[in-house]
C-alpha cells in the first residue's frame, strides 16, 4: 500500500526528474552528434559570436582555414576564426615569443611535432587529454595512421597535439622515361640490371648519371632535388639513417654523426649534383617543383603535394596559379626513396596555446579540424598542402577518384608512412638542426665532408653539454625507442 | 617675509626643471629602463625552457669569452665595416664632386641616385638576392654576355663570392647617403678660399686637402660615424642574401644575436651579448666624437 507523497517530496521528485531529463537531453544532444566532428560543433555552439585565433603556416597552407575550414566552422557554430599567417621558419619563434609575453593572442596552434618536447618543456602547449575524454575524441585519434599517432601526438605520455599532416618524402619518377625500350636496353648493357626506380643510393647515382648523359641534349636531367639547407637537412637525416648511421652513442650521448657513414652520405650528396641541373645547390621547394613539372628531371624526392600537382589535379584552381602547369600528367610514378625509409619530414600537429583565454573552444575547433570527416575534406583540398594522415584517408573512395593514378599515390604514401623515419627531436632540437643546416651550406660551398661533420659533432656535443648530458640522454632514449627513429 | 621670499626664489629657480621633468622622466623610461632591464637579465639564467630569474653572477659574461662563434661573428662585422665604409665614403665623395657643378639633368640624376637609401634594407637585400640569382638573375646574364659564356655563379653559396655580393648590395644602398651629405658639405665650402688658393698656384689635390677637406671634415666625420654604426649593426642585407652562411662565414654580430635570442631563446646570454655590443659601440662613439671634437 502506498502512502500519499508529501508536498516537499513531490517537489524534490519533480526537480530530480527535471534534472535527469535535462541531463538526458544534454547527453542526447551530444550523443546525437555521432561523430567527433559533430560533437565538437554541438559543444562549440555555446561560444557563438566569439573569435578564436589560430597560427597557421603562411602561404598556400593557410588557405585551408581562410577559404574552407574557417568559414565552414563559423557557419556551423557561429564562432569566427582569425588566421595568423607565419612563415614556417618563424613559427617556433612567434609561438615562443607569444608564450613569453603571455598575452593570450593565440588560441590554437600549428606546431611541427619535432618542436613539441621544447614547447611542452617551456609550458607553451596545453595538455589535451581532459578535453579529448570530455568530448569523446579518443576513438577517432586511434584511427590516425600509426606512425603519426604513436610518434607525433604525445610528450611524456600526454597528448599535446593532434597529428594533422602526413608529411613524408616520396620519390617521383617519369614512368615514360623508365619504360623507354632504348634506354632500358642501353642501361642493362652498361650496368647489368634493369632500369627501374632506384632502391639504393648507388643505383640512384648510376641511373641519374646515365639518364643525364642520355637525355641532357633534350633538356632532361637524371634527377633534381631541393638542396637549400632547410630541405637538404631532412634528406641528410634520412640518408644517414638508411645507411646505418646513428646520431649519438646512446651510452655517452656523444655525437656520432661524424662517422664514416656520415662522410659517405655527404660525399655522395655533393657528387650527385654533377648530374643535376646547374645551380641545384640553390634549389628550394618551388625551383625543384618547377623543374619536375616542366619535365626537366626524371626523378625527384619531395613531400606529397608534388604528386598531386604533377598529376595535374585541379590545375585550374586559382590558388595554384603559381604552380607551373604540369607537362607530365599521367607519366608520373611513385616510389619510396632509395633505402626504403623516407623521412617523415616536418609535418604539422594541431595544439592549443597554454596562454589562450578560450582554450575549450580552441580545442573544439582543432578536434573538428582533425576529425575523420573534416580532415579528409581538408586533405583533398588542392591548395591546403595537408597530406593524408588517417588510415581511412589512404582508402577513401573520394580521394581515390581524384585522378587516375591516385590509387598508387595513396598506396605509396601509406607504405612510406609505415616505414618512415622521424625527424630528430630532442631538447633544443633547433640547435642540432642548425648545425646540420650550416653543414649542408658548407658542403655546397666546397668544404671537406669530414671537417664539416667533425664541426657538426662538436656543436652537437656542446649543445648536449649545455642541456645536460643525462637529461638529454633520457630524452634521446625516449625518441630512439620510437618505431620511426631508426630503420628496424 | 624672508622665508616667503626664499620659497619664491626656490620655486623660480626650479620651475624650469619642473617643466622639463616629465620629458626627462619619459626619456629615462624609454632609454634607461630597457638598458637596466637588459643588464639585469644578463645576470640571470633565462633560457627557452627555464625562466630562472635568480642571480647567476658572471656566468653569461664568462661564456662570452669562451664562445668562438661570437668572436668570429664580431670579426665578420668588423670586416664588413672595414671594407664597405671606405668604399661608400670614397664613392660618395667622388659622386658629390661630380655633381657639385651644374650640369643638365643634375636634379634628376641626384634624385635617382638617392633612391636606394629610401628602400628598406630587407627589400634591398631581397632585390639583390634576385639580381644575383644564379639562373634568372641579370647579373650572371650580363657577365655571360661580357665573357661570352654561361656564368652560373653561385653568389650566395660560393665562399669567394659571398662577401663581394653582400658588400656590393650594401655599398649600392648606402653610398647615396654619403653622397647627399657630402654634396651638401661641398656646396658650403667657401669658394673665395678656393679661388685664392688657385691664384696662389695651389693644384687640385693641394686645394682639396688643405681647404676642402678641413671644411667638410665635421660633416664627413658624422657621416662616417653614422654609417660605421649602421654597418656594425648590419643584418637585413646579409639575412636576405645568405642568412649568415654558407656555414657561418657571413654571420655578423646582429645575426648571431638574433639567432641566439629569437631562435634559440638564450635570453640571458643574448642580453650579455647585447650589453657587450652596447659597450663596444659606446666606446667607439665616444672615441670618435672626442676625435672630431664634437663632444664639447
Amino acid at each position: 500500500m502506498s502512502r500519499p507523497a508529501l508536498p516537499w517530496s513531490r517537489a524534490l521528485r519533480t526537480l530530480t526528474l527535471a534534472g535527469m531529463a535535462s541531463a538526458v537531453l544534454a547527453w542526447s544532444a551530444l550523443a546525437g552528434a555521432e561523430t567527433a566532428g559533430d560533437r565538437a560543433v554541438e559543444a562549440a555552439k555555446k561560444y557563438a559570436g566569439k573569435t578564436i585565433t589560430i597560427v597557421w603556416e603562411a602561404g598556400l597552407q593557410s588557405l585551408d582555414p581562410q577559404k574552407f575550414s574557417g568559414p565552414l566552422w563559423e557557419k556551423l557554430t557561429g564562432v569566427k576564426v582569425k588566421v595568423i599567417e607565419v612563415p614556417t621558419a618563424e613559427m617556433f619563434t612567434k609561438i615562443m615569443q607569444e608564450y613569453r609575453a603571455g598575452t593570450g593572442a593565440y588560441d590554437a596552434l600549428n606546431v611541427i611535432p619535432a618542436w613539441m618536447p621544447d614547447l611542452v618543456q617551456a609550458g607553451a602547449l596545453e595538455q589535451l587529454d581532459t578535453y579529448v575524454d570530455k568530448f569523446g575524441f579518443r576513438d577517432e585519434l586511434q584511427k590516425i595512421a600509426p606512425t603519426y599517432r604513436d610518434n607525433q601526438m604525445k610528450v611524456n605520455g600526454k597528448i599535446y597535439g593532434f597529428p594533422d599532416d602526413g608529411d613524408v618524402f616520396v620519390m617521383y619518377y617519369r614512368k615514360d622515361i623508365f619504360a623507354n625500350a632504348g634506354l632500358k636496353k642501353d642501361f642493362k648493357a652498361k650496368f647489368n640490371y634493369e632500369l627501374a626506380p632506384p632502391t639504393t643510393w648507388k643505383q640512384f647515382d648510376e641511373i641519374g648519371n646515365f639518364l643525364t648523359e642520355k637525355l641532357k641534349k633534350e633538356g632532361v636531367y637524371g634527377a633534381a632535388f631541393f638542396r637549400e639547407a632547410p630541405y637538404a637537412m631532412f634528406m641528410f637525416e634520412e640518408r644517414f639513417r638508411n645507411e646505418g648511421g646513428r646520431f649519438f652513442d646512446a651510452n655517452t650521448m656523444k655525437a656520432t654523426v661524424n662517422s664514416p657513414i656520415g662522410v659517405k652520405v655527404l660525399t655522395e650528396m655533393r657528387n650527385e649534383n654533377r648530374f643535376m641541373p646547374k645551380g641545384v645547390e640553390k634549389f628550394g621547394f618551388v625551383d625543384n617543383l618547377a623543374t619536375f613539372l616542366k619535365g626537366e628531371s626524371a626523378m625527384t624526392i619531395s613531400w606529397p603535394p608534388y604528386g598531386r600537382w604533377a598529376a595535374g589535379y585541379l590545375a585550374d584552381e586559382k590558388a595554384l596559379d603559381w604552380v607551373p602547369k604540369s607537362k607530365i600528367a599521367g607519366k608520373v610514378g611513385y616510389a619510396l626513396p632509395p633505402g626504403g625509409h623516407p623521412e617523415l619530414a616536418a609535418g604539422f600537429a594541431l595544439s592549443v596555446a597554454s596562454t589562450s583565454k578560450q582554450k575549450e573552444v580552441a580545442y573544439l575547433f582543432i578536434q573538428w579540424l582533425n576529425s575523420e570527416e573534416i580532415s579528409l575534406q581538408r586533405t583533398e583540398l588542392p591548395y591546403s598542402l595537408r597530406d593524408p594522415f588517417r588510415t581511412s584517408h589512404y582508402s577513401a573512395p573520394s580521394y581515390l577518384a581524384l585522378w587516375p593514378d591516385a590509387k598508387h599515390y595513396l598506396a605509396t604514401l601509406k607504405q612510406a608512412s609505415e616505414t618512415g623515419l622521424l625527424d630528430l627531436s630532442l631538447i633544443q632540437t633547433d640547435k642540432y638542426e642548425e648545425a646540420i643546416r650550416q653543414g649542408i651550406q658548407r658542403l655546397w660551398a666546397g668544404d671537406d665532408p669530414k671537417a664539416i661533420l667533425d664541426e657538426m659533432a662538436s656543436q652537437w656535443d656542446a649543445v648536449t653539454q649545455k642541456v645536460g648530458v643525462d637529461r638529454q640522454k633520457a630524452v634521446y632514449a625516449g625518441w630512439a625507442a620510437k618505431s620511426g627513429a631508426y630503420p628496424k | 617675509m624672508a622665508s616667503r621670499g626664499g620659497t619664491a626664489r626656490f620655486a623660480d629657480r626650479n620651475f624650469p626643471l619642473l617643466l622639463v621633468a616629465p620629458a626627462i622622466l619619459i626619456l629615462l623610461l624609454v632609454g634607461v629602463f630597457p638598458l637596466a632591464y637588459l643588464v639585469v637579465a644578463s645576470f640571470q639564467g633565462i633560457t627557452m625552457t627555464d625562466n630562472d630569474k635568480s642571480f647567476q653572477g658572471l656566468v653569461n659574461y664568462i661564456q662570452l669569452f669562451h664562445d668562438p662563434r661570437l668572436w668570429t661573428s664580431l670579426l665578420h662585422t668588423v670586416l664588413f665595416t672595414a671594407i664597405a665604409l671606405p668604399l661608400e665614403l670614397l664613392l660618395g665623395l667622388a659622386l658629390a664632386q661630380l655633381f657639385l657643378d651644374k650640369m643638365p639633368g643634375r636634379s634628376v640624376f641626384v634624385g635617382l641616385l638617392v633612391l636606394p637609401v629610401v628602400v628598406s634594407p630587407i627589400v634591398a637585400g631581397a632585390t639583390w638576392s634576385l639580381l644575383l640569382d644564379n639562373r634568372f638573375g641579370p647579373v650572371n646574364q650580363i657577365l655571360g654576355w661580357v665573357f661570352g659564356r654561361e656564368m652560373p655563379l653561385l653568389w650566395t653559396i660560393n665562399p669567394e663570392l659571398v662577401y663581394p655580393a653582400i658588400i656590393l648590395a650594401e655599398v649600392w644602398q648606402w653610398t647615396p647617403f654619403m653622397f647627399i651629405l657630402l654634396l651638401a658639405a661641398l656646396a658650403s665650402v667657401d669658394r673665395s678660399q678656393m679661388e685664392a688658393a688657385a691664384i696662389d698656384g695651389a693644384g687640385y689635390w693641394r686645394t682639396f686637402f688643405r681647404i676642402v677637406l678641413p671644411a667638410i671634415w665635421p660633416v664627413m666625420a658624422v657621416a662616417v660615424l653614422i654609417r660605421g654604426l649602421d654597418l656594425f649593426r648590419i643584418f637585413d642585407v646579409v639575412w636576405a642574401l645568405t642568412q649568415g652562411g654558407p656555414g657561418m662565414r657571413t654571420e655578423t654580430i646582429s645575426i648571431f644575436t638574433y639567432i641566439k635570442g629569437f631562435q634559440q631563446f638564450e635570453i640571458s646570454y643574448t642580453a650579455a651579448v647585447a650589453f657587450l655590443v652596447i659597450l663596444l659601440l659606446s666606446g667607439l662613439v665616444m672615441a670618435a666624437l672626442r676625435r672630431v671634437e664634437l663632444s664639447r
